[in-house]
């Protein structure tokens, strides 16, 4: 099984230890992942603005670059469930046939569902609020959405109780959206902030030290909201990878 | 062309696929294990009051009971000997306005919400509503689990369709009017019945 | 870059305590909504099941139009067709001038509000009463709706407690909210027993019966109908249901749906007048709707039940109000709706959704409000109302993304804009800067580390 791995750009730029995380916990896994140098953005800022078309080159180099991987893993829910759900329709308005969409994971989706980690992973001994991203919980159902009737189910949750000393807590409105939506974070300044302070308060409430989720963005957004504010009471934000990759 | 030609062929004209329609067949609603039960406790979070009535005779009894302050007893059910007005032979639907108690038929009630189905069998039907209270008489065993069973019932002749049909007018009730619409708090007795009681009935009454 | 919706929100939230007040209420509602479709089994297959019903019958709307019109008309009832808002309120001030009529009072009904009936009857003469506790209130205070199913939820104890003072002679500083409501109930009275003509909207036409079914938990729809001798019924040429099999699934998800409540108290059919009554009358209105049926993109908004729980649920909505919308309906139903009315008019709401997608995960007709709006942004530009400045910033980030190497070379020095001066990163220029304290960028992106780090991994390998 070959694996590529994709590092979305602000991944790239701001949290490039997330990208390390993800690196070592596969190498540690025993899987053959390689990074392909050139990678850049999946389009889905412009896509949410209103201009998906003006993604389609970035949908190509995408293409060309990841044919021939079995999968491939990146460490954020929203540019997967973007690259999963929008190119097939994307590159096939460019000619493209795409498989490689449909073959492209969210990093805890992957570990859960096809490597099927269930050994003990890294040690981490802290109170943990839980950011369940909605692109993570409503696209690629990553856990069971509390609008939904169905039987519970978390599998953020599933792959951090293999983590040795964790407390995971979830906030109370556990799904509801943080306020980032990419453009809608510029566009929509004072509703963006608000949600985002909100949302970090709910976190903060939990008495939680850390904060973990399967997005960045999300992740990203209340940190400069709780920064911004001087609220952040010294919570840090780490991805679910640097947690599971913790002590390897 | 007349408008209703008109509005219909433009509707013709943007529909580009029809739709199958899906059978229910798979549906499997709830059924519950103890229907009455599950009736009552539905009908009483809807605030109804729930009574048991062996026979006709005790209907009275109950009024006076659950209403002892009741002055104004509208109703044209045989069985209700107190009744002051019948709905029947008012000289119009305002001079019900003032009534204490209506008293009415159901014809089958659904576990699932509280509701009861009555089929308008009354002259003015605004008995229904205007009065400040309302108590509907039931036949005990025609409780159906869900909407489903209620709106393959109402049809039958059993069920009191004939009257649905003839007076045009049916409304499935489930307890006292109710808002929220000031401050989200529950009022009871928006603008119908303040208060609803049901008697469940154990023999049919003939 | 703002937008009609952001500005509004942005003046909406400059009273905390009040928006705080706003998104706990509607949040409540969405609790209850929650808490009741969770105990039943059957939810999930039911929304599918009312999902494929409103796709079959809105694709034959036509057979069903005729049908439902046929078996009213053979109960009795007169039915006419309105193509517009304006055909619609004249037909009805037609209706009333026939009989005299001079006093009507009228349940809830979106689609009056639509076509902005009141004040057209108003202007001929007609004395109009709203009958439904939150129009009532709204219409004393000269207010519209701010949500299609709370339509006065907005407002506090406080402020209706005023309204009442002013307008129906409360007592001074009662605002206690079932003494208003008993004292909005004595006033209605009187209007229902003095009106001419009643007129309801419908939840749903039946085709196979020719009824018109009105949920409603106050009763108001029946009080107004049961006691004038004029009944008047306005119906969207969407709310055709086929027959009761299709009516139970429906009537089954409303409620539940819209307040969390297994079902409404009342759910009235109307076939007929009523005796001794003159007649029943039913309004059929197309107003764009034939035109929307033909949208490739956009149809299956026309599924709607009007329940409101993408309202409720919507972050956007509990943290904007209802009047930040442009569209007479907020919310996403209303951003959907409102392209859909005129796209050149109401896109500046197409900006109040985070694409988080609960709003479709509530639907109970299952339509995809999210993924219509984001389908509404990729048309702005076509439809000529694409933000210019939005554009350009997305045509540098295409050009950015498009080329490797450029983008190496300027994140390479990302971690420069750390020491920029603070006035210049958090100045207007940067509209990050408003609600977010700038991020710290790291010596290294990724991509450059992982090379270094490729590099020891095979030096060790060689070491072994």
């Amino acid at each position: 099984m070959k694996v590529g791995l994709f590092i979305p750009c602000y991944v790239d730029v701001v949290y490039p230890n997330v990208g390390m995380a993800c690196y070592k916990l596969l190498r540690h896994l025993g899987i053959d992942v390689e990074y392909p140098q050139g990678q850049t953005c999946c389009g889905q800022p412009m896509a949410n603005a209103g201009f998906e078309k003006k993604g389609a080159k970035l949908a190509r180099n995408y293409k060309d670059m990841f044919e021939g991987y079995d999968y491939v893993v990146a460490p954020s829910v929203s540019c997967t469930a973007f690259i999963r759900l929008h190119y097939p329709s994307l590159l096939k308005e460019e000619g493209h046939a795409c498989n490689i969409a449909a073959n492209t994971m969210d990093m805890v989706e992957f570990l859960h569902d096809v490597v099927k980690v269930d050994k003990p992973l890294g040690c981490f001994p802290h109170k943990v609020s839980l950011h369940n991203s909605c692109h993570g919980v409503r696209e690629l159902g990553l856990s069971s959405p509390s609008e939904i009737v169905e039987p519970k189910f978390n599998k953020i949750k599933d792959l951090l109780s293999l983590v040795e000393g964790i407390e995971i807590v979830e906030p109370e409105r556990d799904d509801e959206c943080c306020g980032f939506g990419g453009m809608f974070s510029i566009e929509e300044l004072a509703v963006s902030k608000q949600m985002g302070e909100r949302k970090f308060l709910r976190h903060k409430a939990t008495g939680a030290r850390y904060i973990t989720g399967a997005d960045c963005s999300c992740l990203m957004h209340m940190a400069g909201v709780a920064a911004k504010e001087n609220i952040d009471g010294g919570i840090e934000f780490r991805h679910v990878v640097e947690i599971l990759a913790s002590g390897l | 062309m007349s408008t209703r030609n008109e509005i219909i062929e433009r509707c013709r004209a943007s529909i580009s696929r029809r739709y199958e329609r899906p059978s229910l067949h798979d549906l499997r609603p709830t059924r519950y294990d103890d229907i009455l039960l599950t009736f009552v406790a539905q009908a009483e979070a809807a605030g109804c009051h729930v009574e048991i009535a062996k026979s006709p005779e005790e209907i009275d009894g109950i009024i006076a009971k659950v209403y002892p302050d009741a002055k104004v007893i509208a109703s044209n059910l045989s069985e209700v000997k107190c009744a002051t007005l019948n709905p029947d032979t008012v000289k119009d639907a305002q001079a019900l306005n003032g009534t204490d108690v209506g008293v009415i038929r159901a014809m089958l009630g659904v576990a699932e919400n509280g509701s009861v189905w009555i089929p308008q069998k009354m002259r003015e039907r605004d008995v229904c509503f205007i009065s400040e209270n309302i108590v509907a008489v039931m036949p005990k065993k025609e409780i159906v689990n869900n909407m489903h069973e209620a709106y393959a019932l109402i049809t039958s002749p059993k069920f009191g369709y004939d009257d649905f049909q003839s007076y045009g007018y049916g409304v499935f009730m489930a307890g006292p009017s109710k808002t929220a619409d000031i401050a989200q708090v529950l009022v009871r007795g928006a603008q119908a019945a303040r208060s609803m009681t049901l008697i469940l009935m154990e023999e049919q009454i003939r | 870059m703002s937008t009609s919706h952001s500005k509004a929100a942005m003046r909406f939230l400059e009273d905390q305590n009040y928006a705080d007040w706003h998104d706990k209420t509607f949040w409540g509602v969405r609790t209850k909504r929650d808490a009741m479709v969770h105990s039943l089994e059957e939810w999930e297959r039911l929304r599918e099941k009312a999902s494929q019903i409103k796709r079959h019958t809105l694709t034959n709307i036509d057979t069903y139009l005729r049908r439902f019109a046929d078996a009213a008309e053979k109960n009795g009832t007169i039915v006419h067709w309105a193509k517009d808002a304006d055909e619609f309120n004249k037909i009805v001030l037609g209706i009333l001038r026939d009989h005299d009529a001079k006093k009507l009072v009228k349940s809830k009904s979106m689609l009056t509000e639509e076509c902005e009936l009141n004040p057209y009857l108003e202007a001929n003469g007609i004395t109009v009463v709203e009958t439904d506790l939150g129009e009532r209130i709204l219409q004393l205070d000269d207010q519209k709706p701010s949500h299609i199913v709370m339509p006065a939820t907005h407002l506090s104890h406080d402020d209706v407690g005023e309204i009442f003072e002013r307008e129906i002679n409360t007592e001074k500083g009662n605002h206690d909210p079932t003494y208003l409501t008993y004292e909005a109930r004595l006033s209605l009275r009187d209007e229902f027993l003095t009106a001419d003509a009643g007129m309801t909207g419908a939840n749903f036409g039946v085709a196979e019966t020719g009824d018109i079914v009105v949920c409603t938990n106050e009763g108001n729809a029946d009080m107004s109908t049961s006691i004038p001798r004029l009944q008047i019924s306005a119906i969207g040429l969407e709310k055709i249901v086929p027959d009761y099999e299709a009516l139970s699934v429906f009537v089954r998800l409303l409620a539940r749906s819209a307040t969390g409540q297994p079902s409404t108290v009342y759910t009235s059919h109307f076939r007929k007048a009523r005796p001794g009554a003159d007649q029943m009358h039913i309004v059929i209105v197309d107003n764009g709707r034939s035109k929307w049926l033909a949208d490739p993109e956009h149809w299956e908004t026309l599924k709607c039940i009007r329940c409101g729980s993408c309202m409720n649920t919507c972050p956007v909505y509990r943290w904007s109000g209802g009047y930040s919308y442009s569209y007479f309906i907020p919310g996403p139903l209303g951003i959907n709706l409102g392209m859909l009315r005129d796209p050149r008019k109401y896109s500046g709401n197409v900006s109040a959704c985070t694409l988080c997608l609960s709003c479709q995960s509530t639907c109970p007709v299952k339509i995809n409000l999210g993924e219509q709006v984001y389908i509404w942004r990729q048309q702005l530009e076509s439809l000529g109302v694409a933000n210019k400045e939005k554009k350009r910033m997305c045509d540098s980030m295409a050009a950015l993304f498009g080329n490797p190497s450029l983008y190496n070379n300027l994140t390479a020095s990302a971690f420069m804009l750390n020491s920029m001066p603070g006035f210049l990163v958090n100045s207007g220029i940067n509209p990050w800067a408003y609600g977010h304290k700038m991020m710290k960028f790291p010596k290294q992106p990724f991509h450059k580390l992982i090379r270094k780090y490729q590099k020891n991994e095979r030096n060790e390998d060689e070491d072994v």
